[in-house]
């Protein structure tokens, strides 16, 4: 019998959000899985190969009491063993990109698409605010299984295949502990969605919660005396869990309790709020602040301000922290034959709190760096967004607005620079560790060169390639981050390490600037800046 | 006074990869006169405006802002003209009046008088975020900001999208005054009344080409007379007549359209002893469908041939 008109199910029609994030999640989530669960599993399989020999593996423990190490990769344990070994080299990493994740994808579905309106379109259906984010998330927690199941079974396997002798069952632990910080990041993703007045927004706030985390457990696992912190850290409840050299399960129950508490939350807000609105209602400006307002360059400042003020802010506080433990990390390291060669790879001779202040500010070079590709990218989606429409059809001329734009960049990383510099040094002061302000200014100012040779290339792709130019801005300190990684574990001079700008630093304190680097990235940089204004002025302006 | 020219084109086109979007388009505006600019969606008309002000670069031919070249000195011709888009993407952190103040320091020139009458006359509260409006008052907004400037050339893409009834009527008051205080006007736009109402000459784009640009008199001269007619006895047959088209017949009436001359049409309606006959000259709206109503809206190359 042929039916005139297509009817759906009640349960169809009223799973529709669900069923629409849990497709729209669990895609990434499996790529995510994919690569989470290779890089758990080539580690396991390779460590007898990188570490065949006793020695050698003691030469790794060498680390096991190295502060600067686990503040950065949370605590060393049993690195002699391949289990230990895993847990230190994959553990941070997979915990923290899931944890981007989770965060990313749970605002992009519920709060972006209700900033795009589609939320709109399914709540004129059959499903009520709240209904919508119970569905969300329940199609989050799908796009999670998405997620978990690739990296256990790749992890399990990578095990299984290996000459180690890792079980299986721990590297499904590991495998669920380091993951489980996507689902908290989801759970908080979904309340910030609801409480934040647009996914940007969203994300920021987000954003502060991770790092919040990140420098929380910075601190626990830099110091023992301060490892209760630990606790109060959902990035420390995974360290706690001790994946693969303890499976210590009670971690697990702050860590289910947070994500199912924030699931109920995230509900409870959305059926008290009405769609498009926040529970931080936006006031309605009753004076105008047109300080700023003069001119386009003045507009560029006041909308790049919060980030601005997030980044300096998040440097000041990392470049603190580093400061702090650098004298006990100093002691620690001393006769690290691993921290020396990487030191004397960047050109650094000094040793202790210097050199482990030399490591760190590789590290805040490359918080600058992605702090400068986010302005290319904030640059690209002014454009995008049809924005930089309105100051183009008005006497604005466009290599004036890109310069501004870019300008902009370079004095974010200057003050980030600054900043963290300072802040070190301000650490460092509480310590009595006798490091001299002026080697802490000099050791912020020599992480602008490489952020401006990164803001040059995104102007340079910006200019000939505006679709691309987000993409090449952070995969380039992508790249750079990755041939930094490699560089740390291998000694190698390949031409490849070449290719990442913070390989041509010098780990200033620890060392003095180098100033035939310095002056390459610096012109590199400008030269492509200014070739990417010139040709801006060439083209087309596109949409996204 | 002797006008100058204010908007000139001179086989200006436009190439996106393979889509011709413009071809050659030849153009010249007056000072002082509102050109309404026809065509269905993706004809080129967004594409032309967005070569006058500069935002895409031509792919052959040149355009001038009362002399200025609009692709070497965007800027310089930026200064004598203000553009309405059809959706206003604003920045969506700053509040009415930031962005008023804003607009209005980069243009260099507004008459705040002007200003305060058009925020009365839109009756728009300009301390809200920009986030917070609606579709319509974001268009409000961005008319605002750009007829405050009183600019010498008005460009204006589809700009009543989102108005009210009331508001549309405050738009065709506001384009009047700016016609009659010399200012020229670029109206793009869907509403054929609109057009029909406000514009001097009318230019009718499709698929990237001109195809039509004249005062509306000249184009319904140019184009069928509606012809229907009542008779008594048998209905003469109309179909071979010179001129005559899309014959329908209705019981005792007949209805028709023609082209060039009425006389054979009336000599054979005389013949046949018709007792009633109405005429009427097409609408906008029946010349605008009448080009593009009959063989799809776009794809087609050459200019279409008369109305069938």
């Amino acid at each position: 019998m042929r039916r005139r008109k297509e009817s759906y199910g009640d349960r169809a029609a009223s799973r529709v959000v669900a069923r629409t994030t849990a497709k729209r999640a669990s895609r990434p989530g499996v790529l995510w899985g994919y690569v989470f669960g290779a890089t758990i599993a080539a580690t396991v399989y390779t460590y007898p190969k990188t570490f065949p020999t006793l020695a050698s593996r003691e030469a790794l423990v060498a680390f096991s009491n190295n502060a600067a190490w686990a503040a950065l990769f949370g605590p060393l344990y049993r690195l002699d063993t391949a289990a230990g070994y895993t847990a230190y080299k994959s553990g941070m990493f997979v915990t923290i990109l899931g944890a981007i994740w989770g965060l990313l994808i749970a605002t992009r579905l519920t709060r972006g698409e209700e900033d795009g309106g589609r939320w709109e379109l399914y709540l004129a259906g059959r499903t009520t605010r709240g209904g919508a984010a119970a569905q969300a998330a329940m199609g989050l927690a799908a796009g999670f299984v998405a997620l978990w199941l690739p990296t256990a079974l790749i992890a399990a396997a990578g095990g299984a295949l290996s000459t180690t002798d890792v079980s299986v069952r721990a590297l499904v632990f590991f495998a669920t502990a380091a993951v489980s910080a996507a689902a908290m990041f989801m759970a908080i993703g979904l309340v910030v969605a609801q409480l934040a007045p647009n996914r940007h927004d969203a994300n920021m706030a987000g954003a502060a919660i991770l790092a919040g985390s990140y420098l929380v457990r910075m601190m626990a696992d830099s110091d023992p005396s301060l490892a209760w912190l630990r606790w109060l850290s959902p990035i420390g409840w995974v360290e706690e869990s001790r994946p693969l050299t303890g499976s210590h399960w009670v971690a697990f129950l702050p860590i289910v309790a947070l994500t199912l508490v924030l699931v109920a939350v995230s509900i409870a807000v959305a059926r008290a709020r009405d769609l498009g609105t926040s529970a931080f209602a936006e006031r309605d400006a009753p004076r105008s602040r047109t300080l700023l307002l003069g001119g386009q360059a003045g507009l560029t400042l006041r909308l790049a301000r919060p980030a601005i003020v997030a980044w300096v802010a998040a440097l000041a506080a990392t470049g603190f922290v580093f400061g702090l433990v650098a004298q006990a990390a100093g002691s620690a390291l001393k006769g690290s034959p691993t921290l020396d060669r990487i030191i004397h790879r960047l050109g650094g001779t000094a040793a202790g709190a210097v050199s482990y202040l030399g490591f760190v500010f590789v590290v805040a070079a490359g918080l600058v760096a992605i702090a400068v590709a986010g302005q290319v990218a904030a640059t690209r989606n002014e454009e995008a967004s049809g924005h930089l429409d309105n100051l183009l059809v008005r006497p604005v001329a466009r290599w004036r607005w890109l310069s501004v734009r870019l300008g902009v960049g370079l004095g974010l990383c200057l003050v980030a620079g600054l900043f963290a510099g300072f802040a070190a040094w301000l650490g460092a002061a509480t310590q009595h560790s006798g490091i001299g302000i002026d080697q802490l200014l000099k050791a912020g100012l020599n992480v602008v060169p490489p952020a401006i040779f990164v803001l040059g290339v995104g102007g340079l792709a910006f200019g000939l390639w505006p679709r691309g130019a987000i993409g090449v801005a952070y995969g380039l300190v992508v790249w750079s981050f990755l041939v930094e990684t490699v560089a740390a574990a291998v000694n190698s001079n390949h031409w490849l390490l070449d290719t990442s700008p913070m390989t041509h630093m010098a780990p200033v304190p620890a060392s003095n600037p180098n100033w035939t680097a310095v002056v390459w990235l610096v012109g590199l940089g400008v030269l492509a800046a200014l070739t990417g204004i010139a040709a801006f002025g060439r083209r087309d302006i596109v949409g996204a | 006074m002797a006008s100058a020219t204010a908007i000139l084109t001179e086989n200006l086109s436009k190439t996106f990869g393979t889509t011709k979007a413009l071809v050659a388009l030849n153009l010249e505006v007056p000072e002082g006169e509102v050109i309404g600019y026809l065509g269905p969606n993706g004809a080129g008309k967004t594409t032309t405006i967005r070569l006058l002000l500069g935002l895409i670069q031509a792919s052959a031919g040149r355009a001038e802002i009362f002399g200025v070249d609009c692709q070497e000195n965007p800027v310089e011709a930026h200064r004598r003209l203000a553009y309405v888009p059809g959706e206003a993407t604003l920045w969506p952190s700053l509040t009415g009046a930031e962005t008023l103040h804003l607009l209005g320091r980069i243009q260099g020139s507004v008459d705040t008088a002007y200003r305060d009458a058009l925020l009365e006359r839109f009756d728009f509260d300009p301390t809200k975020k920009v986030r917070t409006y609606s579709k319509g008052n974001r268009q409000k907004l961005i008319l605002i900001a750009a007829l405050m400037t009183r600019a010498d050339v008005l460009l204006l893409d589809e700009p009543t999208a989102g108005l009210d009834p009331l508001m549309e009527r405050a738009f065709r008051d506001c384009v009047q005054e700016s016609r009659g205080r010399g200012q020229t006007v670029f109206l793009s736009s869907h509403i054929l009344s609109e057009v029909e109402a406000l514009c001097d000459r009318i230019a009718i784009l499709r698929a990237g080409h001109l195809v039509e640009v004249g005062t509306l008199e000249q184009m319904r001269h140019l184009s069928a007379l509606q012809v229907e007619a009542e008779f008594d006895g048998t209905i003469p047959d109309l179909t071979h007549v010179p001129g005559v088209t899309g014959v329908t017949v209705d019981g005792s009436s007949v209805r028709c359209h023609v082209t060039g001359s009425v006389e054979p049409l009336l000599t054979v309606l005389a013949r046949a002893g018709v007792h009633h006959l109405v005429s009427r000259e097409p609408s906008l709206e029946e010349l605008f469908l009448a080009h593009y109503g009959a063989d799809g809206s776009d794809g087609s190359e050459g200019p279409p041939d008369a109305p069938a």
